[in-house]
């Protein structure tokens, strides 16, 4: 085998102008290959894990309820982290609450629509993290610890560009307006502690708060969380599957609340049960599985329809139009409120309704419920739940509703149409993968892929018209050759493998040649600066840098492929070659 | 003892529609350790006739045994390692490989039989090389040797492998008078020391008084003197 390797090395050095053209052909080929790759390796790179990363997160759980399910509140935020955790186990970089709102914000004499982000300063970050914050963040002015300055209200850092558009320098105060989470309009004062230059013109717009204040100001309790955005420490492979296992722990079980009732002067316990009034087909459900001793079912089924059983209205002395007082112990406040309800049915109750319970019209139950989240822990055990066999069960509210699972953005914005139909009161959760709700980000990535696709082409095609070319004439040339050595008594296999080492060294060095330029080119072009200013693709750019990120996995991968190429392009003109008859050969004369 | 015996060797080659007829029916025993030339004219079937013999080409018709093995029978890759072992070439137009020098292209048969320590196939080379004269160059390539030096390495590589026969074919066409006769007294020089059988093939009737046996043939068959 060395003998043969020494031969085909020797060869390949006699026809020099033809190998190096082709030669140089392959470099070109692998440099445009190798710098395709790591551009769209950067790219990603900058999208999975800068871009979607901040936005969205590779996974992220949001929960929305009220009208419009605009705001995104989970009211149990240590059951939603623990989920978190849980699932995603080693995988997880990092998960945050994400939070942004768009408000309008008044400097000295300017005002500016802006976008208020809230980072958590509280976290301790790995090494790798602060350097990657301080490298996107450059503070020209005060320290990102400053967010957690207790000394100025609500210390804010924003762009050195907003900042001249607002007018304000470090210690001025901006004033926003905005929406809080209850809809109402509310203002604040923000305290100007950093100036930051941020070259990603997306960022440029934020502003950064500490997520305890901008959780504050709008009107989120302690514990109280606003989406989830996890990041992975390997989004693509893992998002999919880990949005999945996160969405299979959110089902929700059932939605009550074991409550204290009194009216009359009397008490009672029992557990209030929502059921859903939403449409039609659950209308019938509930109208047809209970019986009213007394009211009509036109009112049950109304936004503050509460039907009480007969056993309860007997212990009370309720009747449709009386009211009733109810209170739970709640899971995090300590204070109880009484809340007031009028009873507008009584039911006839049997072992499927149970008798100590309380049928409330979701409209009417879920606002409580979510004020304050019930202590499912204490008396829950004496507690009535129908059972999942009752006939009205499908018609019972849940804790929330969990939205299916969707593939792809299409799928996702179908799911958000049908589900603004449903007008659903419950809070709806909904488990969302990059390649949902950040899928138009990465459709770049699908361009990218498509451009290297095209380079590996048209490398396919030098390769195959160049080796098949060259080895023809090659072979054509070296005839008698041939004829000799296998008259002297080398195998078929043994000249066949020659030729193809011939074309395997010429990739090799073609391919080391193309990957060093490729390297060089790749230097040369991250030296220029680019001042894109209100450019979109100033996005692919890293400190108005273009951004390549080789690996050595996807050189060698490349590599591997050119190789795979040119062995089986010179397979069958060597092998030809090797099949010559030997007599023919040794008579052949150029 | 017979090293080769040929019986009713017949060789066709097809030629567009028509078929020539380059051996029609050739009878001959050659003894080992002979130094025979084949005489004839241009296109009377030398070269056919030791291709055949020397295992590169295939008879049409007949039976041709090398040291008792029939070869006809045997497929490519026996073909081959009969070549490598048994049978050495030395061709007109000299047939050495450009790229390796003079001892890598002795070497090269030697190599090819994978028998042989680097140190027993250098030995080897350098003791053939000395025998033809030819320790000064080398490591010279075969472009920078004369056609006689060229010609004393073929005969170098053919008998580096110790074969049973060494087929020549027109050894000496392409050199002058002079070069050529040294080159046949060193075949002839080889054959007394190496004990190897030599076929020789010309058609040139001056260089027969270096040969031991003559075999003179004619349009594809042997003629009697
Ligand atoms: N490959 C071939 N195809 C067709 N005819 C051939 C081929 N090789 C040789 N011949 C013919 O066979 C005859 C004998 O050729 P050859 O053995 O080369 O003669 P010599 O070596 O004596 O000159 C010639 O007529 C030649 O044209
Ligand atoms: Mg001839």
């Amino acid at each position: 085998m060395k003998f043969l390797i020494m031969i085909s090395l020797r060869n390949l050095l006699r026809q020099k102008r033809r190998n190096i053209l082709l030669g140089s052909a392959m470099a070109f080929g692998v440099l445009i290959l190798v710098l395709a790759t790591s551009f769209s390796h950067g790219i990603s790179d900058i999208m999975f894990n800068k871009i979607v990363a901040y936005v969205a997160g590779h996974v992220n759980v949001s929960i929305r309820e009220g009208k419009g399910q605009m705001i995104s509140i989970f009211r149990d935020r240590d059951r939603l982290v623990k989920i978190v955790k849980e699932k995603t186990g080693d995988k997880l970089k990092d998960y945050d609450e994400g939070i942004g709102i768009f408000l309008r914000a008044i400097g000295n004499g300017k005002a500016e629509n802006m976008v208020l982000v809230g980072v958590n300063m509280n976290k301790t970050y790995s090494d790798e993290q602060r350097k990657e914050y301080e490298e996107s963040f450059h503070m020209i002015e005060g320290m990102f610890r400053d967010l957690l300055s207790t000394d100025v209200e609500n210390p804010v850092i924003l762009s050195k560009e907003k900042a001249a558009l607002l007018n304000v320098k470090k210690s001025d105060t901006i004033r926003v307006r905005f929406n809080n989470i209850y809809g109402q309009t509310q203002s604040a004062r923000l305290t100007v502690t950093g100036i930051m230059s941020n070259d990603n013109i997306f960022m440029q717009g934020v502003m950064f708060v500490e997520i305890k204040n901008i959780k504050e100001m709008m009107g989120y309790r302690p514990y109280e969380s606003t989406a989830i955005h996890i990041t992975l420490k390997n989004p693509q492979a893992d998002a999919v599957q880990i949005a999945d296992s996160i969405h299979e722990a959110l089902k929700p079980g059932p939605a009550f609340i074991a409550a204290d009732l009194s009216a009359n002067g009397i008490r009672a316990k029992a557990t209030i049960i929502p059921y859903m009034g939403n449409d039609d087909a659950m209308k019938k459900i509930i109208s047809s599985s209970f019986t009213l001793i007394s009211g009509k079912m036109d009112d049950v089924l109304m936004k503050s329809g509460v039907m009480v059983s007969d056993r309860i209205a007997a212990k009370l002395g309720l009747t449709p139009g009386s009211k009733m007082e109810f209170r739970y112990k709640p899971k995090f406040e300590a204070k109880i409120i009484p809340h007031s309800v009028e009873i507008k049915g009584v039911f006839r109750s049997d072992m499927t309704t149970g008798s100590d319970t309380v049928y409330m019209h979701e409209a009417l139950f879920y606002p409580k419920f979510y004020d304050r989240v019930p202590d499912l822990t204490a008396d829950v055990k004496d507690a009535f739940l129908p059972s999942p066999e009752a006939p009205f069960y499908k018609a019972l509210g849940t804790e929330w509703v969990l939205l299916d699972r969707t593939r792809d953005s299409d799928e996702m914005r179908k799911k958000y149409r049908s589900i603004s139909k449903r007008k659903i009161k419950a809070a709806a959760v909904d488990v969302n993968s990059m390649y949902e709700s950040a899928s138009d980000v990465l459709k770049l990535e699908g361009a990218l892929n498509i451009i290297t696709f095209g380079a590996v082409l048209v490398l396919f095609f030098i390769i195959v018209v160049g080796v098949i070319n060259t080895l023809r004439m090659t072979i054509r040339e070296r005839t008698r050759e041939i004829g000799t050595i296998r008259a002297i008594g080398m195998q078929k296999k043994d000249v066949r493998t020659i030729f193809i080492l011939e074309s395997v060294f010429l990739t090799l060095f073609a391919s080391a040649a193309g990957t060093i330029l490729s390297f060089i080119t790749m230097w040369l072009m991250s030296l220029k600066t680019f001042n894109v200013i209100d450019n979109p693709m100033g996005i692919l750019l890293v400190k108005q840098h273009l951004y390549f990120l080789p690996t050595i996995g996807g050189v060698v991968k490349n590599i591997l492929l050119i190789l795979a190429i040119s062995v089986v392009t010179a397979y069958f003109p060597a092998k030809r070659a090797a099949g010559m008859r030997a007599a023919d050969a040794l008579r052949h004369y150029e | 003892m017979n090293i080769i015996e040929i019986r009713e060797l017949k060789k066709n080659y097809p030629l567009g529609t028509t078929t020539v007829h380059a051996l029609r029916g050739i009878d001959m025993n050659i003894i080992e350790g002979d130094f025979l030339s084949i005489v004839g004219p241009s296109g009377s079937g030398k070269t056919t006739l030791l291709n055949i013999i020397g295992c590169i080409d295939s008879a049409s018709e007949g039976s041709v045994k090398i040291g008792g093995v029939e070869i006809t029978s045997l497929n490519d890759i026996e073909v081959t390692d009969m070549r490598l072992n048994r049978i050495g070439f030395i061709f007109q137009t000299f047939n050495l490989i450009p790229v390796l020098n003079v001892v890598e292209n002795v070497e090269f048969p030697l190599l090819l039989m994978k028998k042989f320590t680097k140190a027993e196939v250098r030995k080897r080379a350098d003791k053939l090389i000395d025998e033809v004269g030819l320790t000064d160059h080398a490591h010279h390539r075969p472009a920078e040797l004369s056609g006689g030096q060229r010609q004393r390495v073929a005969i170098a590589r053919a008998l580096v492998t110790n074969p049973d026969i060494v087929l020549a074919d027109e050894p000496t066409a392409n050199l002058d008078s002079v070069t050529g006769g040294q080159i046949l007294e060193l075949m002839k020089e080889m054959n007394r020391i190496e004990k190897t059988t030599f076929i020789f093939s010309t058609h040139d009737e001056n260089v027969l008084r270096y040969a031991r046996d003559i075999l003179k043939i004619r349009d594809g068959v042997l003629v009697k003197e």
